[in-house]
């Protein structure tokens, strides 16, 4: 079962704070000089603070996805900014971006494509531990996969095997671990529970409340799916046509009909 | 190793159906080597007759056939009419001088496709990928037989390289080193024809299967992490877009004998080309025929050879 959502805590400080951020794809015409641009997003603002659960829902192509590229500088707003703990990700140079990325990890809705098919659980999780520790042992590394593979509940036994070895639950569990093994502030997840069955939604969803619960982690969870936002999110925000429509509470957003196309 | 025994009999069965088919095939053409014999008023057509008898080939197709099995399985290949010798023993020199140019053009052009593919992608979109789009489609669009003409017009308007063969004709009395050097010096227009014949299918070819591996989610997800863009391609991307490249490699090694047959003759390389073009013009069965074999058996080990080094390299096969 899923238990209740985060409760929200106005008084912290914004661990993610986005002003005013527009996308646009510029795409070419055969043969026409000038490009059109299509607008992913058109002026969204929001903050998160840590600790805290933000859904975002909104119908396809309403530019959740292309939000959380952003969040992640996989895509390059045109405007605006993104302050994750006062640092504008859309200012830094690469190293102070590297360095930022430790604190902030996305995670996909289909972890069996989001994992390298040719690696084993032990090479996806300790990965970013290579480019982040360079110095690290391979010891410490190793106890650290370790670790992130027993916060989400997977035991040693799991270390050599490779994804195609492994249930959607436990591919997510290690797209998870990847993901924690930074130790991160916020995690983005990216319709992260939609492909699963309701056994494993409700595994993995208690799963990131405990780890909310003992690490302080804050999410973004983006998805279509307005009754699982509300079971796992304090607020709720709507993201349509690139815009964000003002963040409510779940009930009043349900009290007032506002249904995503999924 | 059952594994290995099925794709023995899967190749031996297929050197079976190749060989019976061309047989069929080059018996039902028309006209032989004795009907241009026959219209020489010189001589008579029982010495025609009887030559067709001592040569066999007055005999049905399936008794050929068997003949020339039987010759295959020793190296000899049957034996050729217009050469008057077995077959094996025009090939195998002839083999190995195209061997050495198609292997040498081979490892050139995937030389400057690895590299320029994986370069193209990197920069999909931008204007150095563009122009490496033009050049390779204008490579792509001028045919192989203009190539190497424009080669051999450099070669004999600036004397740069020997316009054809494979040694001087003095080369003999030279020392090894000088040897080595004439015939480095006659190979390089002939592998450089062939490189830029194969080269931008390959670059085309390379530059979309990392372009498609750029864009896995779990390649998005190590950008994200912000993994460098070298190891993404190199940890990430390349070995994702391996399975189709060592496929096609697997075919170049299968063409290896075929690929070069024009440019050998247009630049006197004497490989099979020359002997193949002669053969079919003399309708000398039997050599066409052995070439024909062969290039099906360098298709089957490319293709072994392919299946080999995806056994290796990707380790969701090996756990099948």
């Amino acid at each position: 079962m899923i238990t209740d959502p985060r409760p929200t805590k106005p008084d912290s400080q914004p661990l993610l704070r986005v002003r005013n951020l527009f996308l646009a794809y510029a795409k070419r015409r055969a043969f026409a000089a000038e490009s059109i641009a299509t607008h992913a997003l058109r002026g969204v603002s929001f903050e998160l603070r840590e600790g805290e659960t933000l859904a975002l829902v909104g119908p396809s192509g309403s530019g959740k996805s292309s939000l959380a590229r952003c969040l992640v500088r996989l895509e390059t707003p045109s405007s605006g900014q993104i302050f994750l703990e006062g640092n504008d990700l859309c200012r830094m140079d690469a190293i102070a971006l590297s360095s930022a990325r430790k604190e902030i990890h996305l995670i996909f809705q289909d972890a069996a494509s989001a994992l390298n098919p040719r690696f084993t659980v032990e090479e996806i999780v300790g990965e970013p531990l290579v480019i982040h520790e360079p110095t690290m042992g391979h010891g410490e590394r190793k106890r650290r996969v370790s670790d992130a593979l027993k916060q989400v509940e997977l035991a040693l036994g799991w270390h050599s095997r490779r994804p195609r070895e492994l249930s959607g639950g436990q591919r997510q569990r290690v797209a998870i671990a990847r993901a924690l093994v930074l130790q991160p502030k916020l995690l983005i997840l990216d319709e992260a529970l939609s492909s699963l069955d309701l056994s494993a939604q409700s595994q993995i969803a208690n799963l990131f409340f405990d780890l909310q619960e003992r690490q302080g982690l804050a999410y973004l969870y983006i998805t279509h799916d307005l009754g699982m936002a509300k079971a796992v999110a304090g607020e709720i925000a709507v993201l349509e046509a690139g815009r964000l429509v003002p963040q409510a509470l779940p009930t009043e957003l349900i009290a007032s009909n506002l249904q995503p196309v999924s | 190793m059952l594994r290995v025994a099925k794709r023995v009999l899967h190749g031996l069965v297929l050197l079976f159906g190749v060989s019976v088919l061309t047989f069929a095939l080059l018996s039902a053409a028309p006209g032989n080597l004795f009907d241009e014999l026959r219209l020489n008023p010189q001589i008579s057509p029982e010495t025609v007759t009887a030559l067709k008898a001592e040569y066999g080939v007055d005999r049905p197709w399936l008794t050929r056939y068997a003949y020339w099995t039987s010759s295959a399985v020793r190296g000899d290949f049957g034996y050729s009419l217009s050469y008057r010798c077995a077959v094996g023993k025009l090939l195998w020199p002839r083999v190995r001088n195209t061997l050495l140019l198609t292997v040498l053009a081979t490892l050139l052009s995937w030389m400057i496709a690895i590299p320029w593919g994986i370069f193209e992608a990197m920069r999909r979109g931008q204007w150095i990928d563009r122009l490496g789009g033009g050049i390779t489609a204008t490579l792509l669009a001028i045919p192989e037989l203009v190539l190497g003409l424009l080669l051999l017009l450099l070669a004999a308007r600036t004397g740069w390289f020997p316009a054809g063969g494979m040694l001087s004709t003095n080369a003999g009395d030279a020392t090894v080193v000088r040897n080595a050097w004439d015939l480095v010096r006659h190979l390089m227009l002939p592998v450089v024809a062939l490189a830029l014949g194969s080269a931008p299918l390959l670059i085309r070819y390379v530059r979309s299967a990392i372009a498609s591996a750029m864009d896995m989610p779990f390649v998005e997800i190590a950008r994200g992490h912000g993994i460098s863009s070298w190891r993404i391609v190199f940890r990430h991307a390349l070995p994702a877009a391996a399975n189709s490249l060592i496929s096609l490699f697997g075919f170049s090694i299968g063409t290896l004998l075929s690929a070069s047959l024009l440019i050998e003759i247009i630049l006197s390389w004497p490989g099979l080309g020359p002997l193949v073009l002669e053969a079919m013009l003399a309708r000398d069965t039997y050599v066409v025929m052995a070439v024909v074999m062969l290039s099906s058996v360098f298709l089957i080990l490319g293709n072994a050879l392919a299946d080999v080094l995806l056994y290796w390299s990707d380790p969701r096969i090996r756990a099948v």
